[in-house]
Order: C-alpha cells, then structure tokens, then sequence
C-alpha cells in the first residue's frame, strides 16, 4: 500500500511538474532532463543492477541515438517521432551487433570491453567531420511540430516536457513487463550465480546479449531525446565520461531498485544545475554527495525506501 | 466573543489594506525604473579551460563597471549572470536555457570552447535572444550557422590562418612543409592553410598526418627537414604540440627556418615549458601596444583591480568587448528588443577606448562577426611572463575575412 501511494505520488509530481518547478527556481527543460536521463540510466540499470554486467560504455548509445535523430531531421526528413524511431533503432542495433562481443566476458572485462566499444563510437563521431560536425557537434536542425492527424501539436518546452513524460512512461511500462518476465527473472539469476544457471542448461551469453541488446535500445530511445531536448548534440554525449556520470547516478539512487536511478539522476542532475551556479567548486561538492551516500547508504538512496516498504 | 474578534480582525485588515493602497505605488514605480537588465554569461570556470574562462568573465566584469558608473543600459543599473559551462556543450545549452527562464536574462555572452557556441547559438536563437559570442573559433558560427541572433568577438579560424599566412609568406617565402594532428580540426585547419598559401603564389611542399598523442616526430622532422622549406607549419596542439617543438629544437631546426603554427594565447604561452615556447603564431590581441590610445590605461585598470600578478589577455578583451558591444547595440537601439539590438549592432564601430587596438573595428552586417585584428609574431622563448611574444604586424580583421558570400551564412531574419 505504502509503495503504491509513493509510485502514485510520484506520477502526479510529474505530471504536474511544469507547474511546481518554476515555483521553487526550477525551470521545464530541466524537468526534461531529468526524465531523459532517467530513461537512459534506467535501461542501463537493466544490464547494471539486474544483470549484473558493468557495462561502462553506455553513453555510446545514447550518443548514437542523438546522432541517428539529428541527422535524419538534418539530412533526411523533417519529422520527430521518425527522428526517435530512426535514432533509437541506430542505437539499438549498434548495441545488438556488438552484445557477442560482450556477452562472453565478465566482471572487469565486461567493463573493459564495453568502455573500448564505446570510445570507438566516440572517435568515428569526432573524425567523421563532413557528416557529424566533428568536435563541434551537430547543429542545424530542429524539432519538428508532431502532426496528429488534422490536429498539429508544437513542441514548445512544456509539450516536449509531456512527450518526454509519455516516452518515459513508455519505457517504464516495457521496462517493468520485462523485467516480471521469465527473461527478466533470468537475468537476476545470472547476476545471482550464472554458474548454477550453466548447470541447470541454461546458456547465460544469450540472456546477456539480450540484456546489452534491449539497454542499448532504451539509452538510444533517451538519446534522441536528448538531442531534441536542445536541438543539439556534441561527441561528448557518446565520451566514456558520461557512462561513467551514468554509472554513478545509478548507484547514487541504488542499483538494485527499478525506480532506483531516477532518483540518483534527480540528485545528480539537480545538484549540478544548482551548485555550479553558486560555487566553481561544484565538483567537489558532488564527489562529496557521491562519497557520503557510498558510505551511509550502499544500497543507494532508494535503498532505505525499500527496507522501510518490507518492514511495513 | 467571536464577533468581536472578527470585527476587530476587519478594521485591522480594512487599515491595512488602506495603508497598502497608499504605499504601493510608488515602490511599484521606483522597483521598475530599477529592475536590473540581466546578462547571462556562460564560460567554463573548471577543466581544461578555466584560466580562459576566468580572463573572459574578468573582462566582461571591467565594461560592467564601466557601464554601471555612466548610469547603466537604457537608464538601468546592468547585472551580469556568469554560470560555469565547463566547456561541455550539453552544459552550456542547460545553463543558457536556465538563465533566460529563469534568471529572466536579456542578452546572452560566453564561451571559449567552439561546440558550446554553437550549442548556445541553436538555444538563442531558438528563444530570440541576442547572443554575443565572445571566444569559440570555429568558421560556422558566422557560417554555415549563422544566425540572426548571434554576434561574434574574436576572429573565425580562417582569419587566424589568413592573418599568420600572410605575414610568413611575406617575410619568408612560399615554399611549406606542414605537421598535421590527423583528426578533423587539425585536416581543416590545414586545408585553410594550404587554400591560403595557393592563393597568395606559394607551394606545399609536403605534409605529414600525427596521430595524436605522437611521442616520436623525428621521421616527421626529418622529412621537413629534407624538403628545404621556407616555413614549416606546426599545427599540433598540447602535449604533442610539446613534443614536436622540443625535438624541432634538439635537431637545431629552429635557426635554420622559421616554425609557424596557429592560434596561441597569453594563457597558453605562460603555461608552456620553455622548449616548445617557439616559432610563430598569432595571437588576438596583445596588452603592449605603445602607440595605441588607451590600451596602457585599460592595461593599468586592469591590475589596479585585479592584484594577482596576472596580464590581460586576448580572452579578457573579449569579455571586454563583448559586454561593451552589446551595451552600444542597446543604448543605440534604445530598447532591450531583441531584433532592434540585433539590427543596431550590425555595421557598429567599437571606439577607440573600447577596441584597444589601431585597425577599423566593426560588426559586419551581412555575418555578424566582429572585424577585429590579428597580432601575429613570434614567441620569445627566454621571455619572463607576460613578455612572452613579440608581435610582428597588426592585421586589420576585413582584410583577411572570407567574404560574406563564401562563409556560406544567410541571416535569418523572420520576416
């Protein structure tokens, strides 16, 4: 009861979101990020957390997925939702092809090899000049009015906040099927003792790639998004620092809890946002957030939530 | 009982309400003759950049005062709003976004690395506000990408290439062998370079690609070496930059012909050892100019305030310049709107105390990019900060910019 009132009262702050965030110095785009954020670490928890693979070359998807969207509204057709398909589909695939390559490995060089796929994809990005823009990035495109039939919905700050919030409730819908799923509870099992699932028949590599598979379509999804959010995106969405940002929102907010990240992205996001304006210090500050709930709270923030919730 | 309180509760609501009715006008009057103008500035203040990003806020704090002291923008007093991008494109468009919606700012400044001028160039205009570029390089910005709403300080890529080129060519000769860092910017970059040297009669002799994160340029050097050239153009950058000059200088290349490369900065120049602190280069602007109005009094400003020891700097004429620009395109424009701004800007001379060097210095109409000057000259290795370069020539920036056709930009006015 007590988690289903948490989960409703965390749907209605969203939905209510461009509302409440100017009112205490906030502002939609950020809302915006938050949620495309969100999404991404997310579906990366679904390798991370459920599976249990440290998977350290995540952005590379998200970039991509940023990439396939800006240049087909650049290059090939002025439409958002192809620009999300066509992105996520780039994203997704690129991770599909290379989950052989990973699935076999496992601890640090699961992390090793997923952190070389990804600066791969940063270099092409940053050398391939006529097409991506180069260290610049990309620019010169825009996103599209979305036309529904004869009604024509422009994508001002608030109505992208909402098409964010529909994609990220979307992606949650898929995220929580799958995860209730026989595939879902496979997956912790080969994050629990993938030996015993070797021994029972069970081929874990196959259960891998489709992990590596469907994260690389949920971070590419986001991606697009992203590169919408500012009609922009740059290499350093697909560089290794970011997989690693990625990393740490997730176990800032607890990596073993589905809804988990969204909160370590929250105070990630939120924490950058407000104490970069007031200090040039601000890394410091969240090295300390980081090193402090590590310590008092290893399973993340969202953690003490789920204790409470079995206590009750 | 409870009437009694409520009555009472009236005539202290109903006196209230009076006295507010009284007082409130005028502190409404007064607080909107003194709201401040805001400006938003985003520079990096952390990571590799920060020394830059310091110098342009410095700057940009200078024409604040300056402004402020002769009664502020359109009568109101101006505040500058700084947000660290640091040098992250992603950052940069967030924190330009926060500081329209929620700071309210009226004007955007910033930027030294090129990506988040462009990324901040795609959020300005998408909101119409005015966005004064004040450090990132690259061509597109009053390119390809140009837009009705941006402006910009220091010179394109293809003027710091025409403005070195030209100067080497003259005093040297047309015959260049060049190192080439093989990713994108160092390709362009060198494509611009061999351009130039074709239209101006001279040959390129050779060119070798380096990794990047090249430790060994001895095959590089020797190839240059054996080629005869009059210049070799050195255009990497960082530590390989380091490493090509330490070992030009072992092989004595450096007496036999002159090493040029391309952009440098005071801020580079103090944080480079000694060996790779040679050749030519061009900066953007130079703090010993003896024969130029002002720059010795701005020079001495400058250190009256800021007591560390340092130099201004090109970045910190940019910051300069950049916020005195747009408090000219105001106080000309006589509004805060943005498209009267923009088109009072177009065409703008900076005077003499602002522009602090001798050449004509003005916004181009049909771009938007300032027509500010180049210093090239060479580095004094056995210089002591800040007499770390010796300028050779002052380049008038509309002498070497690409014309308005060729940098491919058409401004988008909405019609």
């Amino acid at each position: 009861m007590t988690r289903a009132a948490t989960i409703a009262a965390m749907w209605i702050a969203l939905i209510a979101l461009p509302w409440w965030l100017p009112l205490i110095g906030g502002y939609t785009a950020l809302g915006s990020k938050v949620l495309i954020y969100a999404i991404a670490t997310m579906g990366l928890n679904l390798v991370l957390g459920f599976t249990g693979g440290l998977s350290f070359g995540q952005a590379a998807y998200f970039g991509l997925g940023g990439y396939g969207a800006g240049m087909t509204l650049k290059y090939l057709v002025p439409s958002t939702p192809l620009a999300i398909l066509i992105g996520t589909l780039v994203g997704g695939l690129a991770a599909t092809i290379l989950g052989p390559l990973v699935m076999r490995r496992r601890g640090i060089y699961f992390a090793m090899i997923t952190i070389a796929i990804g600066q791969l994809f940063y270099f092409v990005i940053v050398r391939w000049n006529e097409v991506t823009g180069g260290e610049d990035g990309l620019a010169g495109f825009g996103r599209q009015d979305i036309h529904l039939g004869n009604v024509v919905i422009p994508l001002t700050d608030v109505n992208f906040y909402y098409l964010v919030l529909l994609c990220f409730t979307v992606a949650v819908a898929v995220m929580w099927t799958l995860l209730q799923s026989p595939l879902g509870h496979t997956w912790v099992a080969i994050r629990e003792n993938r030996r015993r699932l070797q021994f029972l028949g069970v081929r874990p590599e196959r259960y891998v790639w489709a992990s590596f598979a469907i994260a690389g379509f949920i971070t590419a999804f986001a991606g697009t998004l992203n590169a919408l959010l500012f009609n922009f995106t740059s290499p350093q969405d697909l560089h290794w620092i970011l997989s690693g940002d990625f990393v740490i929102m997730i176990v800032l907010g607890g990596m073993r809890s589905f809804f988990g990240p969204l909160i370590g992205v929250i105070i990630f996001v939120v924490a950058q946002d407000y104490l970069s304006s007031l200090t040039d210090n601000w890394m410091t500050f969240i090295g300390l957030i980081f090193v402090l709930i590590v310590l008092l709270f290893p399973r993340g923030v969202f953690g003490i939530f789920d204790r409470r919730a079995k206590i009750a | 009982m409870q009437a009694k309180v409520s009555r009472r509760r009236l005539v202290q609501a109903g006196a209230a309400l009076a006295a507010s009715t009284l007082s409130s006008p005028p502190i409404l009057t007064y607080a909107q003759g003194e709201t401040p103008i805001k400006i938003g500035m985003h520079d990096p203040l952390t990571g590799t950049y920060a020394a830059e990003g310091e110098s342009e806020v410095r700057g940009a704090n200078m024409a604040l005062a300056e402004i402020n002291a002769k009664g502020g923008m359109l009568g109101r007093k101006v505040q500058l709003v700084v947000e660290d991008d640091a040098a992250n494109a992603g950052l940069a468009s967030q924190k330009a976004t926060k500081m329209i919606d929620q700071d309210k700012v009226s004007m955007l400044m910033g930027s030294v690395s090129s990506a988040t001028a462009l990324a901040v160039n795609q959020v300005a205009h998408g909101r119409g506000v005015v966005y004064m570029v004040t450090g990132g390089h690259t061509d597109p910005v009053t390119g390809s990408q140009c837009h009705w709403t941006t402006f910009r300080i220091c010179t394109t890529t293809y003027m710091l290439a025409a403005g070195l080129a030209g100067t080497l060519y003259k005093k040297f000769g047309g015959k260049w062998y060049f190192i080439t860092p093989d990713y994108a910017f160092g390709h362009t970059l060198q494509e611009s370079y061999a351009k130039l040297l074709k239209d101006l009669g001279g040959t390129v002799l050779g060119n070798s690609l380096s990794p990047l994160g090249t430790t060994d340029f001895s095959s590089y050097l020797i190839k240059a070496e054996q080629s005869k050239p009059d210049v070799l153009i050195n255009l990497t950058d960082g530590q390989d930059l380091v490493n090509c000059m330490k070992q030009a200088a072992q092989f004595g290349l450096m007496k036999k012909f002159p090493i040029g490369g391309g952009l440098s900065e005071l801020e580079v120049l103090r944080a480079l050892p000694k060996e790779a602190r040679q050749g030519w280069w061009t900066l953007e602007w130079w703090w010993d100019q003896p024969n130029t109005p002002h720059v010795k009094e701005w020079v001495a400003a400058y250190q009256k305030i800021h007591t560390d020891g340092t130099w201004p700097s090109a970045r910190t004429w940019f910051g300069y310049a950049g916020l005195h620009s747009l408090g000219l395109g105001v106080a000309k424009a006589k509004s805060l709107e943005p498209v009267k701004v923009a088109r009072a800007l177009e065409g703008l001379e900076l005077p003499d105390e602002i522009k602090l060097q001798p050449n004509k210095v003005y916004f181009r109409p049909g771009d938007h990019q300032l027509m500010s000057s180049e210093f090239p000259g060479e580095d004094l290795p056995d210089g002591t900060y800040p007499n770390l370069f010796k300028v050779a020539d002052i380049v008038a920036g509309d002498k070497i910019a690409l014309s308005v056709k060729d940098t491919g930009c058409h401004l988008d006015y909405k019609a």
